[in-house]
Order: structure tokens, then C-alpha cells, then sequence
């Protein structure tokens, strides 16, 4: 059992698809959002109030009593230079950081190797999903991806315990040290080895977790974000969390779809606050939400094609809360071809977590000075 | 660019373009057959994709593109399909679709309500590996392509197993990978036999009647054809999958027409071009019809390439006002045909 | 215990296919090995409309290729039924080396259309299959020449083609570089505008897809003088194109990269400059044969296969398998995709999540091979898939496993005897100790599990699943 020193954590979560900003943040006070909206807007009678002239959308209750609490940052316009809005080139920027040219690493997979530069603890960056996303990879990092933090592990097919167990044992022999093997399987059984420890490691998270928060079952996030937690309770030295939550791409049927959507995510997102308040934990933590894209001011007739422009959450109790940024105008003049003209560059946001938050020197993982946010409480 | 032979007698001629890409509301994803109620609508079945299964659902719609609603998911579950094979309503106005992977037939309410599931994996007789066409035929019985099986069989409504019309192979009365099915008012019943490369015909009581067309891309030959109907004047006319386009054929099986597709702008295709103001100025400037040389014959490449073009035609059937509807699955629209009767 | 020229087969499948079932390497045992060669070198022509047509029909994504996992479902599905491996492995390699992605193109269909490219000229003159490369739709886009007018010079495939697909870094100046982006101005798509903001916006609407087409513009071409690598002239790409592929350096470099594929792993590319080749002598003879044979690819992996550096057991097992790879290789040997099945596109799920989307690689570098496809993440779902596939005894193809295994002792069987008849079915032989040691204590458990002292079936598959589980399965 590895146990670290408690150092602070950062909690990525990707909406996948394009989140609607303007149906997210709602600007129900202007009357070019309603015209241009004809078919999906919002009104004051159904909008959660921000300040009179903002509101957030109706699932967003539990967000709401976030921002409540001062503990809930919203950061306007959030984009980059000349937007793209093909789902996986406007990702892809958003994972690597990188908006002019097709880069080979991950800000996070950068931010890992600094946090860990020799690769000792196998488990300093985790996906909560299957696959490795480009965020986190780099050259020489170990990540692991954990689809279902119950089962995960080596051969979780196999049914019976005490085979499993020992297969697994018979893996750990076959990966050991063996000075009679060449140089590939030399790599390849210390690769395994490390596989095999962080597995072993990351098994006894959910055993030594209780908690009386209950999140929703079924519901893909929410399960993550308790995933998320109990590895973080287990203070086995994971500094970076990254999930996603899909479906935004709400070309249609927008209202109802969209509504469920963030209902899911903010009492998912709630729940994770409460449940490491409950554990004296929540100052640990910080949770940045981010899309890869916004979408256009004009609906289709039921939902809304891909746009620029977007919104990001930066949310926990190191975080002060509040509006950052501007809100884009919507005055035509304004428009970017039908969308909403990005004011912030979304590395400002990288730079602020990792420099104020996590005590990286920001230049180090994005290659450039970035104007931050005074975001984050000292 | 004309079509590649000149038609000897005209029989179909465009009328319009419905539906649009769509995963979620209006629009299809992969639709796959179609299905018209007494009262004239349409119930579009999609097939949806690996990767995206929001498509698989029923799109209810009419000729004008007025949309009535959408229901069904994916899903193992009750009242849900992983692959949506076949869509057909009996005289009660009961809406019955196949699901080629969990081997059962679902039976609904034209507003979506489950009435009844049934259908059991296997080979056995009644069994299903597969089912993908359905048809009725005059007495309300269902006849279902159990494709895997090789074979027609006929059930009552509520699934009781009557009889088996053909067996695996390619010899006459045999069937390879059978698709779509089409009874005729005399009901006799029309196979498209997609493994062999032809139109098979049986008598209303499963005896072998005729073969029409062998594989090929020539007049009257066909390569997988998915689908079949006929209308009231006896012309067949074939979803020619492989070929990418429609035939029409004369009752006893000689070439009419055929047809590669004309299809146009649907009102639903209109209204994301006037949104997207940039994409549809792109659009307007591009030379979307053009000549093209390609380095194999296989049709799909054109399709590819020509947006007008069938593409993955699935599905052919005759609304209540004589128009011919093709299902054009990969791009996500029904071409809609006008029948023009001689004299 | 496999005889020398089983493994001999072995290794041959392995490299020139995804793996061979033990059955099957006794049938090209009997054949002939150089006999073995040709039919692999010769099946480039077998018919695909059955095959097409079966994809298309139960997987409309892999038809209408609207979705991202769309061109590499197809082509996994095809790489685990065809009866012409070569053929995708010699895809394989060029999507390596001309590394081409979803990420830009958002179109399933160019980049599919890619690939069957490489399955019609990858085999032929490696002269003409630049020249398609350059007027490939999917290239064009990806390296941006469609943005290369005359005038108004976009260089990135004028410097990918010398440095990536042909030449490597150091054989030519950045003047070259300039001159060949200059030359291959006007080389671009047709409808471009319309086909990039669709790709820019991953439009689907309103009809799906539309394909790509090249489009040669003449008013677009810079025709006047240029010099590359000391030739001078009115040059356009095929002149380019003509003299890349008649440098010693284009001869090493494609020798090496079909070294590291089909012989033994290379370090990644960006180390070429700065390390030998394993086997320089090879190279050199590899980079003979292009020159002979007028750069005819066949022809050079004619002699690769028949070569002792090849045949040697010093090349054995020194490659580390792709992740397509060891999907497709286990894939044949359950053969629990005799038809297209709704699992197609969560199994071939499996090679992203070892660090693999097939037409979606990290960049125009492509994947980095060796060692580098094993990470701790990677290993965790390699093992996993190959333990979980082999060990189900659903499959036919295990079910056929299992049944040659048992047939084999009808006295019982010792766990030695278990471990040596499921390492030899599965083709991983040159098994180290520690691996054959903790082995053999596995199935010791399992053999005793069984009152009769004969393993029943399932332990048989809990032994194959740890076979597919041992460090050694993970190389090629």
C-alpha cells in the first residue's frame, strides 16, 4: 500500500460533443438570444438567476447552490484563434493545447511527467473511462484507464475469485525480474510489473470507502465521479483525474436532451463536492469542466449545429467563485460567421490551474505565457 | 450526367426528396425500411450505427415532411432492437418490426405502444436466425425472412408458426441471405434472394413460381438486391442495393427502367442550409454532379462521390397514393417516385 | 513440439499475416515454405464484392462511414476475414509510415479510400504508389496542399513526402523542400472549398458524407523553373517523384522501415539519424533488390521472405505487435467473426484502447512501434483481451483448440505436457523460464481441479488465457 503525502489534486472533466454556452449560461435578458432562439430558448420564468441578467439552465440546480457558496467560477467566451468546429481537430486542440499545428502530447500527459518525472507511481494520472484521451498522453508516461474501478484489473473476466486470483498471482510471477530475458521482454515485463502494482494498488480503493453520499446509479458520470473520489480518499499519490461525460452534440430534440445532460453532470458534480466535504477533503480538490466547442446563435428548427465560443467551470473549495471573463456580444456585428466571438483563450485557464493550483510553472506545459484568471484562493 | 441506358418506357419519374441526416427528432440515422399506414403515413425504421446507436428508432413523418414523432431505442430491453431490420403494418394498423440480432418481432400501436414481442433463436422450424423482411399477406398472416436461416417462414400474428417456404442453397425455390419481401393482391409472394443475386417468386402456397435476373450490373441483372414490390398493374420494382439504383421490371420479369437517383433538397435539408448560411454558400459554388472516372466498377464508389445518386437503397415500397418510396440508407432520406400508368 | 520448419512457418504467418492456427501451418508445412511465400505474395487479386457487400450490409456505419470508428471497423473486420493477409499487412505498414487521420479529415470514407489504395498499388512500384499518395484525397487534405497554390506556398507535404515517406531528415535542403511544395501546386481536391468546411465543421448534413476527388489545377500550378536535388527544369510532382525515387537514401530509408515492419523492430523513426540500422548488411541488400527491380515492392519483399536474415532464428519474435495486430491475430483464431456481427465495433474498439484508432494516429509521425506500443495502460487491455478471447469457450475457434489439445493425451495429461500443447497451438514458443515455471504451477492447479487427472475443458481455457497473458505473446 502506497501511501503519499496529500498534495493538491485536479479533476478534469470533458463534455463530449459541443456543450450549448448559450443554453448553459443562459443571456435571458437579450433579446437577440430569444430571435435567434426561436425554437429552443430559455426564459426568465424557467432560468436559474445568476445576476439579474444571466441565468444558468433549469437542470443546474445543484451548480446553483456551488455558486451559492462562492465556491462555483464561470469562465465566459472561452475559446481560441481562428475556432474549428470539427469535433475531433477542436478536441484535439483543447487536449494538446496546441491550436496551429497537430502536436504529439497531452497538456496533462506533460503536466503528469512533471509532476512525476522519473514515472515512480504508476496511478499520478487516471482516466476513468476506457482508452487513453490525448490529454493526458506523452511520451514515457504511465496512465492508467479505468473503465469500472470495481472490476479493474487484470483478467477481470474471469468469474471465479480464488482463480482469478490466482491468475493474476502467475501474472506477477511471469512479469518479474528474469536477468535471462532480452531487452523487449526485459521492457515488457517491467511495463507489466508496473501494471500489476498499480492495479493492486487502485484494488483497494473502493474496499476502504464509505461515505453517506449516495450518488445516482445507471448514470455514467456520477458513477466516475465516485470512482474519482474513492481513489483520492485512498491517498495513493493520483494527482490528476480525467473523465468525460457525452452527448452534447445536441443537433436536435435540445431542450429535453440538453436539460438531462446537465442534470446528470451537476448532481453528479455536487455530490463529489459533499462527498469529499464529508471526508475533510474538499480542499484538495479542484474541478475544471470544459467543452471542446459552443454552438451557433441560431437554432435549426429543434437544436443547435456546431459553433465556437464556449463556457468553462472551474468549481471546489480552493476556488473563488464567480463570473470570469466577458460575456460574448450578440450583436450580428460581433458574430463570428453565426457565432459567438471566444474573449479568452482557453490555456488562460490551464495556466491559471496549474500555476496557482497545482504549482507548476505553466510555460513548462504550454510552451507560452498565458493570461490567467485570479481564480484560485492562497 | 444521364443515366447509363435509355429507358425503353417510362414508369417511374421523380417527384421529391423527404427527410434529412438526423440522430435525434426530425431525420434519420441509416434508416432502413419503410412502412405506410391507412391514413397515409409514413414510419421510417432506422437501423442506426455501431458507434451511434440514437438512430435506431421510428420516425413517423408524412409525403409534405410534417413529423409526427419518433419512439423506440437501442436496447435489449422491452420494446427496444440492436439491429432494426424490417418495418410492416397488418390490416388492424398493428406496427410489427424485425431485429436481426435479438431474433424477435416487436408489435405495436401506430402511436408507439408495445403490444407484443415475440419470436425464439434457432434453426428449428419457427425459430429465427435473423429475421429481416416482413410482408402480410391478404389473411393478415406474416410472412418473415429468416435470413440466416435461408428460408421464408409464415406465422400468425401473435407468432404461431404455419408454414416454411424455401431452404439454403442457390438452386431453384432456394435462397441464399434472403432480404426484403413483397406479397401481391393474388399473394404470391416476391423474395429479394440478396445471396444470389435475384428476384424469387412463389405462389401463395410456397411453391416455386419464377427466378427473375442473375448477378450482374447490366439491364435486368442485379447484384444483392435488398428489396421488392409490385404494384397494382403487376411491375416489379427491385431495390438494387449492390447497383446502387432501382429496376423496374414487367410482370413476367423483362426491363422497364431503371433508375440511379435524382434525389434533391428536402424541406428538412432546406431548413439546416438556411441556418448554416456559409456551408450552403460553399455548397452553391461546387459542382456536385461531376464526371468522374473511378479505378473500379463497384457502384458504391459513385454513390460515394455524387450526392444525388442512391446510395444503399434498403428498402422499396408503394404509399397509398401509388408514389414509389426508396429507402436511401446511407444518405439518410427517402426518393420518392411518381408511377406513371400508360394511357 | 513444434519442429523447426513449423516455427519456421510460424514466424512467416506471423510477420506476412496476423498468425496462423497450428492446423493450418502443418497444411503450408506440407506445401512449401518459398511456395507458401508466393501464394501469400500472389492472393493481391481475390475478389471483394461478397466481402464488401457483407459489411455494407449489416454494418450501414461502415458503408455510409459517417462515424469515426467507421474506416477502421471495415478495416479490421476485413484484416481478421481475409484470405489475402499480405495484402493488409503491407496496408498496415504504409498507414504507418504515410500516417493519415480522422482528427483533420472528419471523413470516414477519403481515409478509407486510402487504404484500398494501398491494397491496389502497395504491392507494385513504390514510384507509383507516391505518385497516388500525392493525388490522394485524404493526403491532400491532411497535409494541406490543398492549400499549396501557386504564388501562395504551403510547404507541409512538400517536406513530409522527403522527410516521412520517402528520404528521412538530412538528404535534402530546405531549398528542396520549397522546390518539391512549388512542383506539386494545383495538386489538390475537387469542390475544395465545400469538402474542407465540411471537414472543418464534421458536417454530416444534410445527406452524410461525400467522398473526395482529386483535382489537378493547371491555372494553380507553379510551372515555372526550379531545381531539386541538383536537377533543374519546369518540374511538376511526377518529376519530383521521379528523382526521390531514384536516391540510395529513398532506397535505405523504405528498406529500413520494411526491415523494422516485416523482420525485426527498428528504433522510431526520429532515432534513424542517430542509430545504425540492426543490420546494415541487410538494408544494403534490400535497397539492392528496389534498385533492380524498377522500386517494385513485391519483388522486394519476394526476397525479404526468402532471405536468411529473415528465416534466422535471431529475427524471430523481435518485433512487438501492434495493437491491430494482436486484435486481428486473435480474432482469426477464435474465429468468432465468420460474418459481421454487432460486436464488430466494440471489439475493434479494442485496438484504441491499446493506443491504436487505426486512421486516427497521434500525427503525420504515425505510432511510435517496439516497446513503445506497451504501457502500463496498453498492457492492462492487451492481456486482458487476449486472455478474455482465448479463454472463451464459445468461440469455435477455441472450442477447436481445446479439442486438439485434449486429444492429444488420451493417457492424461501432466501439467507440463498442458503448458507445452497450448504454447505450441498458440504459436509462442522461445518461452522463458520464469514464464514456463509459473506456467506449469498454473496448470498443475487446473490438472488437479479434474478427478480423472486429464484436464477438462475449461481448465484448458484457463491455461490458454494465461498464455495469452505471458510477456512473451505480446511480440510477433
Amino acid at each position: 500500500m502506497v501511501t503519499a503525502q496529500r498534495k493538491p489534486s485536479l479533476v478534469v472533466i470533458q463534455l463530449s460533443g459541443g456543450n450549448d454556452a448559450m443554453n448553459t449560461v443562459v443571456p435571458y435578458t437579450n433579446g437577440i438570444y430569444h430571435d435567434s432562439r426561436r425554437a429552443i430558448h430559455l426564459t426568465e420564468d424557467n432560468v436559474i438567476d445568476l445576476n439579474g441578467m444571466l441565468g444558468l439552465n433549469p437542470s443546474m440546480g445543484p451548480m446553483k447552490s456551488l455558486w451559492d457558496a462562492g465556491k462555483l467560477a464561470i469562465v465566459q467566451g472561452v475559446g481560441y484563434p481562428q475556432p474549428n468546429r470539427s469535433h475531433f481537430r477542436s478536441m484535439d486542440i483543447w487536449h494538446t493545447a496546441e491550436s496551429d499545428h497537430i502536436a504529439d502530447s497531452g497538456w496533462l500527459g506533460r503536466t503528469i511527467r512533471e509532476l512525476d518525472p522519473d514515472g515512480n507511481n504508476v496511478i499520478t494520472g487516471i482516466n476513468f473511462g476506457r482508452g487513453l484521451p490525448r490529454a493526458l498522453h506523452a511520451k514515457g508516461v504511465p496512465v492508467a484507464s479505468v473503465g469500472n474501478l470495481e472490476t479493474y484489473g487484470l483478467m477481470p473476466d474471469i468469474v471465479d475469485r480464488m482463480t482469478r486470483e490466482m491468475a493474476v498471482d502467475v501474472f506477477a510471477r511471469m512479469y518479474g525480474p528474469d536477468d535471462t530475458r532480452d531487452a523487449m521482454l526485459q521492457a515488457i515485463s517491467e511495463t507489466g510489473m508496473g501494471a500489476y502494482l498499480g492495479a493492486d494498488i487502485l484494488r483497494t480503493a473502493p474496499a476502504s470507502y464509505s461515505s453517506s453520499i449516495e450518488y445516482e446509479a445507471d448514470v455514467p458520470i456520477a458513477q466516475n465521479l465516485r470512482d474519482i473520489s474513492q481513489v483520492l480518499l485512498a491517498d495513493v499519490g493520483t494527482r490528476v483525474f480525467y473523465t468525460q461525460h457525452a452527448g452534447y452534440d445536441t443537433h436536435a430534440g435540445e431542450l429535453e436532451n440538453h436539460a438531462k445532460l446537465w442534470h446528470e453532470l451537476s448532481t453528479a458534480v455536487n455530490d463529489f463536492i459533499a462527498d469529499l466535504e464529508e471526508h475533510g477533503r474538499g480542499d484538495d480538490a479542484v474541478v475544471m469542466i470544459f467543452s471542446e466547442f459552443g454552438r451557433r446563435i441560431q437554432d435549426n428548427g429543434s437544436g443547435t449545429d456546431h459553433g465556437s465560443g464556449g463556457v468553462a467551470f472551474v468549481l471546489g473549495n480552493p476556488v473563488k467563485g464567480g463570473l470570469y471573463g466577458e460575456y460574448p456580444s450578440l450583436d450580428l456585428s460581433e458574430q463570428v460567421e453565426g457565432d459567438m466571438k471566444f474573449n479568452n483563450d482557453f490555456r488562460g485557464i490551464y495556466a491559471t490551474v496549474l500555476d496557482q493550483w497545482m504549482g507548476i510553472n505553466p510555460q513548462v506545459i504550454l510552451n507560452k505565457n498565458y493570461e490567467q484568471f485570479d481564480m484560485i484562493r492562497r | 450526367m444521364t443515366t447509363t441506358a435509355k429507358p425503353r418506357t417510362t414508369r417511374l419519374t421523380y417527384n421529391r426528396t423527404i427527410g434529412v441526416a438526423g440522430m435525434q427528432g426530425r431525420g434519420f440515422y441509416y434508416p432502413w425500411s419503410v412502412a405506410v399506414a391507412a391514413d397515409g403515413t409514413y414510419f421510417i425504421l432506422g437501423r442506426g450505427s455501431d458507434s451511434d446507436p440514437r438512430g435506431v428508432r421510428m420516425v413517423a413523418m408524412n409525403l409534405e415532411e410534417e413529423y409526427f414523432g419518433t419512439f423506440g431505442s437501442f436496447g435489449e430491453g422491452s420494446g427496444q432492437a440492436i439491429w432494426n431490420a424490417s418495418t410492416a403494418i397488418d390490416s388492424q394498423q398493428r406496427l410489427f418490426t424485425s431485429d436481426d440480432h435479438l431474433n424477435r418481432i416487436l408489435v405495436r400501436t401506430l402511436e408507439g405502444e408495445l403490444l407484443d414481442t415475440w419470436g425464439e433463436s434457432g434453426t428449428d422450424e419457427g425459430k429465427l436466425n435473423g429475421p429481416t423482411g416482413l410482408a402480410f399477406n391478404s389473411k393478415d398472416e406474416l410472412l418473415v425472412s429468416d435470413h440466416l436461416n435461408g428460408r421464408i417462414q409464415k406465422f400468425t400474428i401473435d407468432g404461431k408458426h404455419l408454414s416454411t417456404i424455401g431452404e439454403f442453397g442457390s438452386g431453384d425455390g432456394q435462397l441464399n441471405l434472403p432480404w426484403g419481401l413483397h406479397v401481391d393482391g393474388d399473394d404470391n409472394l416476391y423474395v429479394a434472394d440478396w445471396g444470389n443475386d435475384r428476384i424469387v417468386k412463389f405462389s401463395s402456397d410456397g411453391e416455386f413460381l419464377a427466378n427473375f435476373g442473375s448477378v450482374g450490373r447490366g439491364e435486368g441483372e442485379f447484384d444483392a438486391p435488398s428489396d421488392v414490390c409490385v404494384d397494382s398493374d403487376g411491375y416489379i420494382y427491385v431495390a438494387d442495393w449492390g447497383n446502387q439504383r432501382i429496376q423496374v421490371l414487367d410482370a413476367g420479369g423483362g426491363f422497364v427502367q431503371q433508375n440511379e437517383g435524382q434525389a434533391t433538397i428536402s424541406k428538412w435539408a432546406q431548413d439546416f442550409l438556411d441556418t448554416n448560411v456559409e456551408e450552403s454558400a460553399a455548397r452553391d459554388a461546387s459542382d456536385l454532379d461531376m464526371d468522374l472516372v473511378f479505378n473500379t466498377d463497384d457502384p458504391h464508389e459513385r454513390s460515394a462521390h455524387i450526392e444525388k445518386l442512391f446510395w444503399g437503397p434498403t428498402s422499396i415500397a408503394i404509399d397509398n397514393d401509388g408514389h414509389v418510396l426508396v429507402v436511401d440508407s446511407n444518405r439518410h432520406r427517402l426518393q420518392v417516385f411518381n408511377v406513371v400508368t400508360a394511357g | 513440439m513444434a519442429s523447426k520448419d513449423v516455427k519456421l512457418m510460424a514466424h512467416l504467418m506471423r510477420r506476412a499475416g496476423f498468425g496462423a492456427s497450428r492446423e493450418r501451418l502443418d497444411e503450408l508445412v506440407e506445401q512449401g515454405y518459398d511456395e507458401t511465400v508466393e501464394s501469400l505474395l500472389s492472393a493481391v487479386d481475390r475478389p471483394t464484392r461478397m466481402t464488401d457487400n457483407l459489411i455494407r450490409r449489416y454494418h450501414p456505419e461502415y458503408s455510409g462511414m459517417m462515424g469515426n470508428q467507421s474506416p477502421s471497423g471495415n478495416w479490421m473486420y476485413r484484416m481478421v476475414s481475409t484470405d489475402a493477409p499480405l495484402r493488409e499487412k503491407v496496408g498496415l505498414m504504409w498507414h504507418g509510415m504515410f500516417a493519415t487521420g480522422y482528427s483533420k479529415l472528419a471523413n470516414g470514407k477519403v481515409l478509407h479510400d486510402q487504404i484500398r489504395m494501398f491494397e491496389r498499388h502497395g504491392m507494385g512500384s513504390f514510384k507509383n504508389l507516391l505518385t497516388e499518395l500525392s493525388r490522394d484525397p485524404a493526403m491532400i487534405v491532411w497535409l494541406d496542399n490543398s492549400e499549396n497554390h501557386n504564388g501562395s506556398v504551403n510547404e507541409n507535404y512538400g517536406r513530409e513526402l522527403l522527410e516521412l515517406f520517402s528520404m528521412g531528415v538530412g538528404n535534402y535542403t530546405e531549398q528542396d523542400v520549397k522546390e518539391a511544395a512549388r512542383a506539386f501546386t494545383g495538386w489538390t481536391i475537387g469542390n475544395t472549398e465545400y469538402m474542407t468546411l465540411k471537414s472543418a465543421r464534421d458536417s454530416v448534413w444534410p445527406y452524410g458524407r461525400l467522398s473526395f476527388h482529386f483535382e489537378y489545377k493547371e491555372h494553380d500550378h507553379d510551372s515555372g523553373e526550379k531545381e531539386f536535388l541538383g536537377h533543374k527544369g519546369n518540374l511538376n510532382g511526377e518529376d519530383i517523384i521521379d528523382i526521390i525515387c531514384e536516391q540510395p537514401a529513398t532506397a535505405a530509408f523504405l528498406s529500413r522501415h520494411m526491415y523494422s515492419f516485416f523482420v525485426a523492430d527498428e528504433p522510431p523513426v526520429p532515432e534513424w539519424p542517430y542509430k545504425e540500422p540492426r543490420d546494415p548488411e541487410a538494408i544494403a541488400a534490400l535497397s539492392k533488390v528496389y534498385f533492380d527491380s524498377d522500386y517494385n515492392v513485391e519483388e522486394t519483399l519476394r526476397f525479404l521472405f526468402k532471405s536468411d536474415f529473415f528465416k534466422s532464428e535471431g529475427a524471430h519474435y523481435q518485433r512487438v505487435k501492434s495493437p491491430a495486430e494482436l486484435v486481428a491475430g486473435v480474432l482469426r483464431l477464435t474465429g468468432e467473426f465468420d460474418r459481421p456481427k454487432v460486436d464488430m465495433n466494440p471489439t475493434n474498439l479494442q485496438s484504441t484502447y491499446m493506443g491504436q484508432w487505426l486512421l486516427n494516429p497521434p500525427s503525420v509521425e504515425g505510432w511510435h512501434w517496439g516497446t513503445e506500443w506497451i504501457d502500463s495502460g496498453a498492457l492492462v487491455e492487451r492481456v486482458n483481451f487476449a486472455s478474455e478471447r482465448l479463454g472463451n469457450i464459445e468461440s469455435p475457434g477455441v472450442q477447436t483448440l481445446i479439442d486438439r489439445i485434449l486429444s492429444d493425451g488420451n493417457g492424461g495429461m501432466n501439467a507440463e505436457e498442458l503448458i507445452e500443447r497450448a504454447l505450441d497451438e498458440l504459436s509462442v514458443s522461445d518461452i522463458s523460464y520464469k514464464t514456463r515455471s509459473a506456467l506449469v504451477e498454473f496448470a498443475e492447479v487446473q490438472v488437479n481441479q479434474s478427478d480423472s487427472g486429464k484436464p477438462g475443458p475449461e481448465q484448458v481455457a484457463n491455461v490458454l488465457k494465461l498464455v495469452g497473458a505471458t510477456p512473451e505473446f505480446q511480440r510477433a
